[in-house]
């Protein structure tokens, strides 16, 4: 078991894809409180083959364990899409799916 | 770690990874705009992230629960059937106020779904910047019933 789920469907020519990773998301307040590091995912990229579908930076205000879904266009069933997200302390996750 | 250190370390990054040549390149917001990610205000961050503009309030729909019971995770939906180059958005009652920003190109669909933390009611913005260089703005407001920032 990964990090992330990932769900993606073609339909149309329109690639839906929903989203969830499990993060902690800690905001500079809930971190102090708790006397941890803050630590939130900064940035999503999402890519298939090399190039990229979806892109976002992020800030600490996405819920704990985000989820999130995104459509685009461009992209085939059986095309592998990759999602990868970076945290504040620099960590970097990376999973991919088969579009469906 | 702390903002400094990261963004440092995001440059860092940056400059390690080979470029690309997509249409949609990964554009790490927080490091072409460190400041909008620290203003307070919405208008400091619209202000930090792409100047002085006046966004049309049209084509752009904020989608969120009227009453949201968990401020811990609100459910926004971002939608226009705009040409967008990016979508920015914001809300005027946590600490700060920029919650994201999408990089856009033209096989995007703005139809973005997230979840959020909301400190208490308040007002969602998002900014809709065009591929035509005009700016557009979709509100929602929303009452919540327990703060999602407090942990």
């Amino acid at each position: 078991m990964g990090n992330m789920k990932i769900k993606a469907k073609e339909k149309n020519g329109v690639v839906s894809v929903k989203c969830m990773a499990k993060h902690e998301m800690l905001t500079y307040d809930q971190a102090k409180k708790k006397g941890k590091e803050a630590n939130f995912i900064t940035h999503i990229t999402a890519k298939v083959g090399d190039k990229v579908v979806f892109d976002v930076s992020t800030s600490q205000f996405w819920s704990k364990n985000p989820q999130w879904k995104f459509k685009f266009k461009g992209a085939k069933k059986g095309d592998e899409l990759t999602i990868t997200w970076t945290d504040l302390s620099g960590k970097t996750v990376t999973e991919s799916k088969k579009i469906k | 770690m702390n903002r400094r250190n990261f963004i440092g370390f995001g440059v860092l990054a940056m400059a390690t990874l080979p470029a690309t040549l997509s249409a949609l390149s990964a554009i790490d917001f927080r490091k072409e705009k460190p400041d909008a990610w620290k203003a307070h205000t919405v208008e400091d961050a619209i202000k930090a992230l792409y100047g002085d503009i006046k966004p049309e309030a049209t084509g752009v729909k904020v989608k969120a629960p009227k009453v949201a019971s968990n401020g811990g995770a609100v459910p926004v939906t971002v939608k226009s059937d705009l040409q967008a180059k990016s979508v920015a958005v914001l809300q005027n009652v946590n600490p700060e106020s920029l919650v994201c920003v999408y990089a856009c190109d033209e096989n995007s669909v703005i139809d973005y779904m997230f979840k959020m933390k909301m400190k208490k009611s308040g007002t969602i913005t998002a900014i809709v910047e065009g591929a035509d260089g005009k700016f557009y703005k979709g509100e929602i407001s929303l009452e919540v019933a327990l703060g999602g920032c407090e942990g």
